[in-house]
């Protein structure tokens, strides 16, 4: 009762009404924040228990921090590699990924050209039209057919996918800079792909940055994509497919602090992305980057 | 005009029409192969009955699988499931996410950290979330039952993840995912509301709530439908926490239309093994893919008649 109280009585100018709506609203919020950092405090702290402390309960922090659980993880269940597949395919997803939409956003926002409005028209339906992670399966077989389906390739493929959306996200971008730049760099004897590399694409680094966040997070976190192409090639899994596996494990009733162990490998690199990147990764999904 | 009668003319335009392909070659490739030839390939099963590599030529079947579609009990269950799904993902995180959008939508001390946090489930793995949230809502192990039984506010362990509970605790995991998203919006569509109108009319004497109910929505109406839009089709395509967290069950109830076409491809979980029918699957995620498209022109059409009510 106290605390309330004097922290009214610091800032006179808030009456009586005010400040019980001023903590009614924090109250809210917090409860909110409790609901939505439970999960993560959970993964994170849990990672360090001994499985019975775990399924027994009754501790919010470990009893003693078992740090080896992260070793068990790592060797025993065969994490190193699927952390460096999954490092490669979202690194090479990310690359991919804003390669091509850089490359495809600049030459539909510059030039016509034939085909250009039924491209556009293909662009847009598919960014309507979803059949589901069903489309995994076509993708899978021309895969086997080329004799690619056993290699990271089909797996980094499928996962960059067709980028509809980016493609006009980085159209729309380009649109927005005036024309008269590559004009004049035109008149100065610019080749088109000179005005593209000198004078658009730095240009549109900010959108390229969107496109690459949002790329390197959905193949990060992506599961079914690398569950369906990994089949045939356990080896390749990455590390969402792995930690979800262990769900399926002989011994899964055991293993609850593994689990987490494995969970908290695979959330933490985002987590640190997202540190740095907050406010990025905010506004980059209003400018339409990601759907749903 | 006539670029026939002035060759140079036309050597520049094939020029420039090479240039432009140039660009367009790299994205073209994934595109056709990944988003455009997987849509005529589910096109074309539709009509076949195939079991994949090695099982023989697919066979020509004509409408026999969309007529089993019509006929399927529990892929018309799994409809159901799915509209339950969207409605109680829809019903929960709309008004919550506009009321934390209300309150954090000023640049106060503490809102832009707030709002962080509240994004933050959105960039995380919804798959590995899901094998936490299968932890936590285990109904013997799980911590929340443990908080629950210690707070004395159950005396028995609800099973959360049995027949009668799982739908809401997808619902919960759902909302869990997804409120920073939808916060997100709203709150880029409030500060487009122009502040004048507000302004003006709380000098007018209009309370908060007023406020909010006669300025704020209605001015929120465009923004609001897009959004709304969104949840709806996204509803459609949620699977991977499905699969996770319940993987369809118990005995369907989780079953959502998306996972019960992609069972007709792939087996949903390890300890499952599924024998392939791609026409099939092909021809219940067509029909899943009208229905969804049904339901948003639906929408449309009635957010539009809600329009011209106003």
């Amino acid at each position: 009762m106290l605390k309330p109280v004097s922290a009214a009585a610091r800032r006179p100018h808030l009456s009586g009404k005010k400040f019980w709506m001023a903590a009614a609203k924090w109250v809210f919020l917090g409860i909110t924040v409790i609901f939505t950092l439970y999960p993560i405090i959970y993964t994170i702290l849990g990672s360090l228990k001994t499985n019975a402390e775990l399924t027994q309960g009754g501790s919010f922090f470990p009893s003693q921090w078992h740090f080896e659980n992260y070793y068990k993880a790592f060797m025993e269940a065969d994490f190193l590699q699927y952390t460096v597949n999954s490092i490669i395919v979202s690194l090479a997803v990310t690359l991919l990924a804003v390669s091509t939409c850089s490359l495809a956003g600049f030459i539909m926002a510059r030039r016509d050209f034939p085909g250009k409005k039924l491209l556009s028209a293909m662009y847009l339906s598919m960014m309507f039209v979803s059949l589901g992670s069903i489309t995994l399966y076509p993708i899978y077989e021309m895969m086997h057919a080329l004799n690619l389906h056993k290699t990271i390739i089909a797996l980094i493929v499928a996962l960059t996918g067709g980028q509809a959306a980016n493609v006009f996200l980085v159209m729309g971008f380009t649109k927005a800079i005036p024309r008269e730049l590559d004009e004049a760099a035109i008149i100065d004897g610019c080749s088109i792909y000179q005005v593209y590399y000198k004078i658009v694409l730095p240009l549109t680094k900010p959108i390229l940055a969107v496109v690459a966040l949002f790329a390197f997070r959905n193949a990060w976190n992506d599961y079914i994509t690398g569950l369906v192409m990994t089949i045939t090639a356990p080896a390749l899994k990455t590390l969402t497919v792995a930690v979800v596996q262990l769900k399926y494990s002989v011994n899964a009733a055991a293993e609850w602090h593994i689990m987490l162990a494995g969970a908290s490998i695979a959330i933490i690199p985002i987590l640190i992305v997202y540190l740095f990147a907050n406010k990025q990764f905010i506004a980059g999904l209003t400018a339409g980057a990601v759907k749903g | 005009m006539k670029q026939s009668s002035n060759p140079a003319l036309g050597r520049k335009k094939l020029k420039q029409a090479l240039e432009a392909y140039s660009f367009l070659i790299p994205n073209l490739i994934l595109f056709l192969s990944c988003s455009i030839y997987p849509v005529l390939w589910a096109l074309k099963y539709v009509f076949y009955q195939y079991g994949g590599y090695g099982t023989g030529t697919p066979r020509f079947v004509g409408l026999e699988n969309l007529a089993r579609v019509f006929r399927d009990k529990v892929y018309w269950e799994s409809i159901v499931h799915t509209f339950t799904y969207g409605f109680g993902k829809i019903l929960i995180i709309i008004p919550l996410a506009f009321f934390l959008a209300f309150l954090l939508n000023t640049h106060k001390r503490g809102h832009g950290a707030v709002q962080s946090i509240i994004f933050l489930p959105t960039i995380m793995s919804s798959a590995v979330m899901g094998l936490v949230f299968y932890l936590l809502f285990n109904a013997y192990n799980g911590e929340i039952n443990q908080y629950l039984m210690k707070a004395h506010i159950i005396s028995q362990p609800i099973n959360w993840l049995g027949k009668d509970h799982a739908m809401t605790t997808l619902i919960i995991t759902a909302v869990w995912g997804g409120l920073g998203n939808y916060m997100v919006y709203f709150i880029a569509g409030i500060q487009q509301v122009s502040t004048d109108a507000i302004e003006s009319a709380r000098i007018d004497g209009a309370n908060r709530l007023q406020t909010i109910w006669y300025i704020m929505i209605p001015m929120l109406g465009p923004i609001l439908k897009i959004i709304l839009m969104l949840a709806i089709t996204s509803a459609f395509n949620d699977i991977t926490n499905v699969m996770v967290l319940t993987e369809g069950g118990p005995n369907n109830a989780t079953m959502v239309a998306s996972l019960y076409s992609y069972q007709y491809f792939f087996p949903i979980s390890a300890a499952q093994a599924t024998v392939p029918q791609y026409g099939y699957g092909a021809a219940l995620s067509v029909v899943t893919a009208c229905i969804a498209g049904i339901v948003t022109v639906f929408y449309l059409k009635l957010s539009k008649k809600l329009d011209d009510i106003y």
